[in-house]
């Protein structure tokens, strides 16, 4: 009964359109403030902006590290994923946990950290480097989610039919993986986009530093607000890639019925290259800045400033600020994510690429247009912890839609129905019902928001309560008067705090699949056609 | 439904926790606290400003960021902004304040106490401290006497590939302005596509410079002189493996100042002109002297020991407000490809 | 009086209507099964009368309620209804008993509440009432099939539904527990005195367990009426393909009788759903039905004295030989395939007695009148 699941719903979800729009309103704040400031600027000034010599380089360069980390956060994620949910690993829930980790490792640091130790390292190679292997968990994680879901039969009919052991990986697998691969590549693009921090360390030119410059040289927020409408025309043309993308692959995989078996792939020969792929990327990610960076500790003079009372209230401040962002932005990414899994047209598209458009620009662009809107609507809270955790919020929606998303198309819609037709309204149905079931995937956006949160500088700064430091804020400050060692505390408890929400995303993930093995057999059916179509 | 409680219990319990960890921590709120934007950094300004707070019974909220941020954020903020007085690591975001109308004049008594050149011609901002532009070398590989007196040798191709600077620093683009005006623009422009075709090594900024020094990876790099003696505090002055050279009278080593402005909103606040001429009295001046080896702006303030004097580094064929066209240098650095 | 009521119910998406003017009546405590190829609306009818998808025009009364009509749309969770999807949807954090009881609760349900009412004695009468009193704390992912269709039947009592709503709930289920599950829920549907509907793409199942019966194509009702109405005066040749096994010749009517290229049969005309009948000297459409067709052993010579009842010998038949192809067998009776002389090939089912192997030479007769329609436009 596919074609009953796929038929859209004749009424539109008109409450849930307006939760949206409002959701993407609120998101679409700093792309709207750019629009509004390029076209009341002048207009000679914007042309002298975009006949400079060394735009086309720095849209270039911008490109060319979007699509180059992209590319190795996938081949490297997806191996990964493979190895931890469909092959007899050992120790798989201690892979799963590093698999993760990265996540907790700003981009900053992270070059922070090889650059304390290879002072050498600039340019593109050093910021793909860094940039790839920090992003490879959101490849990862999404891909693993998708392949503990989906079954191996066709891999097996693939086998029968004479195609070896890629080939029927590529014909049964593949196509049931692909939404999640893209999903975490679109992620991974809109980061690599965004980042300053990475890049300006290994002192490779892109649009991020470019508007960096315009703000630290010229004050020019006019020239900067034009190049990150630059920068936000690669965000859009990412997204809508991706939905491309995946509108295609989603219409593939309706044509082919997925099996419900799985099979587990023993490892043999491949066990030491798996374990050491496995391995690689936190190696790279984490363990060699951090290793680094403890190194300094012990041999520099500043030491002794290292205040345990500041570190708790940063850690306070951090765990407490990361938290309210989190729950603001699932509550933003809600109606969005739910709009994306249950209905399909051109609102909806709309809707859910404008939510994500704002993840490929850099802090201090958000940062400042949140300020304008603060100041604007609510200027009484203007630098308060209220407007700092909705401006995570709203920072961080986008990274929270995929994971809801995912999580509601998995709900049969057919258990929606049942608990309407027993007298629960919409509103009820959906909170004890979908959400309900839904609730690891939500927890899991909400994991996302949080970690991303805890690492976030630039939007911080403009907006916490004057007084207020996070750890990512104080961990700034050391860096930026080069006091290694005074900073290295603050690193590594930033680490260790951004850990958590990481583990709990890979656990988040194999508690998502002990819930999905206590759904019926046969209700599996209908979630599985469920899924494929909006997949 | 259980669960839902909890969601909901825990969503207003942050809420809850997050407005008193708001009001817990920003005591603005309260009145006659003085709110300052510190665009510099929170260890070096930090202990001055608890110093006046001990000495004036003023109560300060420090907001600390890089001053190109915080400029951005006083001009978003406008009219609207809580703070009273910005303390800025750069006179070019002081001009920015006031050419978009933020600024307030600096009180004529405190203004004067700058000698000109050192201070903004309008009373609009005040200098508080200067820092001049050097080259750091790398004293492995050169002497001192190998390194050139003059920028005008760098773009020879025995440097090729050797020199580092932030071609988009604020401090750095007045160089280029000095050298514009000192040596003309033709020859300025020479200079500049000449290091251009010298394959520079580009930062972001000046302490990115100076570890490119340090750590060997290039022989020169442009920088202001107190990063040195920054990193020198933290890493042990033994063991820099840079060196400073000092270049009185080039273009390259002109002396480039810090200062205060206050906002519009703050002009008749007593807290704010308090704050400010303390920033200029002799036990601040002081202050920067022995915490940060700036040189002192306040006449009859020693510079730090060791630092050619401030007068020797003054070309007198500059004067301050030929720095203001700033917008030329840059068009300049664009147009070769440098930012 | 009506339990149910669709007037003149129109359904739509974006492309086009689904559903074309439907209209169905079912009285009260009696069972609809509504059947019909694949996309022919009728779990669109289904999901409408439920409220789950909204009409373009038309009426749908519940009871004394009216549901739909211009303009209004009652939600689904004021219809009072129950609802049985084909993967029975039991929800997966809940046990047996909490997924009934989550039935009870009336708009307020919530896994806590759902606990609690798991202990209650209607519950337990519920499922004692579908045989899985002993489940009652199972998980769903522990059931078989038909198991959980049970619960879910269950579950949609457990509200007190004026009307009962089953989208194919055998669908999944092999047929040994299809038609024991068939036969217990018509069983319990009874009992309870709810008025049902069924979905269903099996005729089969539909005419052995429905009072009425709905024939869908199209987004049209093709004819509604009850099992033997349907099967004995299908409305059209294709309803008569779609319930049963059928035999379709061309022939020209002359007053009762039908000429074919088996001979004259005497014939009743049907008037199809505009109202025309088939006049004298018009071609038409002849329906047999395979069991009318007698079968016997060619040769035997005199097959009409030989005929076992009277009423084949007074049938006025036209005889005819052929031989037969192929055997369908499956016990109780069996398929023949017979070639007649003339190249056309007719399908008669015959009882087991009656059974004769491949190849043996055999004379048809057609038993009692056929059914003459105005042929089909192509």
């Amino acid at each position: 009964m596919t074609a009953q699941v796929a038929t859209p719903s004749p009424r539109r979800p008109w409450g849930l359109i307006a939760a949206s729009l409002v959701a993407v309103a609120l998101a679409a704040i700093p792309v709207v403030h750019l629009v509004v400031r390029v076209v009341s600027a002048d207009p000679a000034e914007l042309a002298a902006v975009f006949e400079r010599p060394r735009i086309p380089m720095l849209v270039g360069n911008s490109v060319l590290l979007a699509t180059s980390v992209t590319a190795t956060a996938v081949a490297l994620g997806v191996p990964s994923a493979f190895l931890l949910a469909r092959t007899r690993l050992r120790w798989r829930g201690l892979w799963a946990v590093l698999a993760a980790l990265p996540l907790a490792m700003p981009s900053y640091l992270a070059a922070y950290g090889w650059l304390a130790w290879q002072p050498s390292m600039k340019g593109f190679w050093a910021a793909w480097l860094v940039l790839s292997f920090v992003s490879v968990p959101y490849v990862t994680l999404p891909v693993a989610a998708a392949l503990r879901i989906g079954g191996t039969g066709l891999d097996d009919v693939a086998r029968t039919l004479g195609r070896g052991p890629l080939g029927s990986f590529m014909l049964g697998t593949w196509p049931q993986i692909r939404p999640a691969v893209l999903a975490g590549g679109l992620l991974v693009a809109l980061y690599t986009l965004s980042d300053f921090g990475g890049v300006a360390l290994f002192r490779f030119p892109v649009l991020t530093t470019a508007i960096q410059q315009a703000y630290s040289a010229s004050f020019s927020r006019d020239e900067a607000a034009v190049l990150a409408v630059l920068l936000v025309t690669l965000a859009l043309l990412v997204v809508v890639g991706e939905q491309f993308a995946r509108g295609r692959a989603a219409r593939r995989i309706q044509a082919a019925p997925t099996a419900g078996r799985r099979r587990m792939t023993p490892l043999g020969r491949w066990a030491v290259p798996g374990t050491a792929l496995l391995a690689l990327v936190p190696a790279v990610a984490v363990v060699v800045p951090v290793a680094v960076l403890v190194s300094r500790v012990l041999t520099a003079e500043t030491l002794r400033e290292f205040d345990p009372a500041n570190l708790a209230s940063a850690i306070g401040n951090t765990v407490l600020l990361s938290a309210g962002g989190a729950v603001v932005a699932v509550a933003l990414a809600l109606p969005i994510g739910v709009l994306a899994a249950r209905h399909r047209g051109r609102i909806v598209r709309a809707v859910e690429s404008t939510g994500y458009l704002a993840l490929g620009l850099p802090g201090i662009v958000v940062g400042l247009s949140l300020v304008f809107f603060s100041l604007s609507v609510v200027p009484a809270l203007y630098q308060t912890a209220l407007v700092l955790a909705f401006g995570y919020g709203v920072l961080f929606m986008p990274k929270a839609i995929g994971s809801i998303r995912a999580a509601t198309g998995q709900v049969p819609t057919s258990l929606e129905d049942v608990s309407r037709t027993l007298g629960n309204s919409r509103a009820r149905t959906w909170l004890t019902v979908t959400a309900r079931l839904a609730r690891p995937g939500i927890f899991a956006a909400a994991m996302l928001a949080a970690v991303s949160a805890m690492k976030e500088l630039p939007a911080t700064l403009m907006l916490r309560p004057t007084g207020t430091d996070t750890l990512a804020v104080e961990l700034w400050q050391r860096t930026d008067v080069s006091a290694y060692g005074a900073a290295a505390p603050y690193a590594v408890a930033l680490l260790l705090v951004a850990a958590v929400p990481a583990f709990l995303l890979s656990d988040a993930r194999a508690g998502r699949e002990a819930t999905r093995e206590a759904i019926a057999p046969d209700t599996r059916a209908g979630r599985e056609a469920n899924r494929e179509v909006i997949a | 439904m259980r669960a839902h409680r909890g969601i909901a219990l825990a969503t207003t319990g942050l809420a809850a926790a997050l407005a008193l960890a708001g009001c817990a921590t920003d005591p603005a709120d309260e009145e006659g606290a003085l709110t300052v934007y510190v665009g510099r950094d929170e260890e070096l300004v930090g202990p001055l400003i608890e110093r006046f707070e001990e000495e004036s019974g003023i109560d300060v909220e420090a907001r600390y960021a890089a001053t190109p941020e915080l400029t951005a954020l006083l001009l978003e903020e406008g009219e609207q902004t809580p703070a009273q007085v910005f303390l800025s690591q750069d006179a070019g975001a002081l001009g920015a304040l006031t050419d978009a109308g933020l600024a307030a004049e600096i009180p004529a008594e405190l203004a004067d106490l700058i000698p000109e050149g050192f201070t903004s011609q309008d009373g609009s901002w005040i200098g508080v401290t200067g820092r001049a532009r050097v080259i750091a070398y790398d004293g492995e590989q050169l002497a001192e006497d190998d390194v050139p007196d003059t920028v005008d040798a760098l773009t020879g191709e025995e440097w090729a590939g050797q020199v580092a600077f932030a071609p988009g620093n604020a401090s750095f683009q007045s160089f280029i302005t000095a050298l514009r005006v000192l040596e003309g623009e033709d020859a300025a422009a020479e200079w500049v596509e000449g290091i251009a075709a010298n394959d520079p090594e580009l930062t972001e900024n000046n302490l990115a410079s100076l570890d490119l020094v340090n750590n060997g990876q290039v022989q020169l790099g442009l920088i202001n002189h107190y990063y040195w003696f920054r990193q020198a505090a933290e890493v042990g002055a033994d063991e820099m493996r840079a060196q400073l050279k000092f270049l009185p009278g080039d273009p390259g080593g002109i002396v480039n100042v810090t200062g205060a402005a206050i906002l519009e909103g703050a002009a008749d606040d007593p807290d704010a002109r308090a704050f400010v001429e303390f920033l200029v009295s002799e036990e601040a001046q002081r202050y920067f002297v022995e915490e940060t080896f700036e040189y002192p702006l306040l006449p009859g303030v020693d510079a730090p020991e060791g630092l050619p004097a401030i007068e020797t580094l003054v070309n007198p064929g500059l004067d301050l407000s030929d720095l203001d066209s700033v917008e030329e240098s840059q068009r300049l650095l664009a147009d070769n490809g440098l930012i | 009086m009506s339990r149910l009521e669709v007037r003149d119910l129109t359904v739509g998406y974006e492309g086009g209507p689904v559903l074309h003017a439907v209209d169905v009546e079912v009285p009260h405590g009696e069972l609809l099964a509504i059947v019909g190829p694949s996309g022919c609306g009728k779990t669109t009818l289904l999901r409408t009368i439920a409220g789950l998808l909204r009409a373009q025009s038309g009426e749908i009364r519940i009871g004394h309620r009216m549901v739909t009509t211009h303009g209004i749309h009652l939600a689904p969770e004021k219809r009072r209804i129950g609802w049985v999807p084909q993967d029975a949807a039991l929800f997966p954090h809940l046990t047996v008993a909490e997924n009934v009881a989550f039935g009870m609760l009336a708009g307020r349900g919530s896994s806590r509440a759902a606990r609690r009412a798991a202990k209650s004695d209607e519950v337990r009468r519920l499922l004692d009432l579908v045989d899985l009193g002993p489940l009652a704390n199972r998980a769903p992912g522990q059931l078989s099939g038909g198991q959980a269709q049970r619960v879910a039947l269950a579950r949609a009592l457990a509200a007190g539904p004026e009307l009962v709503l089953l989208d194919e709930p055998f669908g999944a289920l092999d047929p040994m527990l299809r038609a024991d599950l068939r036969a217990s829920v018509r069983e319990l549907l009874r009992a309870e005195g709810v008025t049902g509907i069924l979905v269903t793409h099996d005729q089969a199942e539909a005419l052995s367990i429905a009072d009425h019966v709905a024939v869908l194509r199209g987004g049209e009702v093709l004819q509604l009426g009850t099992p033997e109405e349907v099967y004995q005066v299908p409305a059209t040749p294709w309803v008569a393909g779609f319930v049963g096994d059928a035999v379709f010749l061309p022939g020209v009517l002359h007053g009762d009788e039908v000429a074919t290229s088996i001979g004259r049969l005497r014939a009743v005309p049907v008037t199809d759903a505009a109202g025309l009948a088939p006049a004298d000297g018009d071609d038409v459409t002849v329906l047999i039905r395979p069991e009318e067709l007698r079968v016997r052993p060619a040769g035997s010579g005199a097959a009409a004295e030989a005929a076992p009842d009277g009423a084949a010998a007074r049938a006025a038949c036209a005889a005819l030989e052929g031989i037969v192809t192929d055997v369908e067998y499956t016990g109780h009776d069996a398929m023949l395939a017979v070639s007649l002389a003339d190249g056309m090939r007719l399908r008669a089912r015959v009882t087991a007695s009656g059974l004769v192997p491949r190849g043996t030479a055999v004379r048809l007769a057609v038993a009692g009148a056929v059914l003459a329609y105005r042929p089909e436009p192509a």
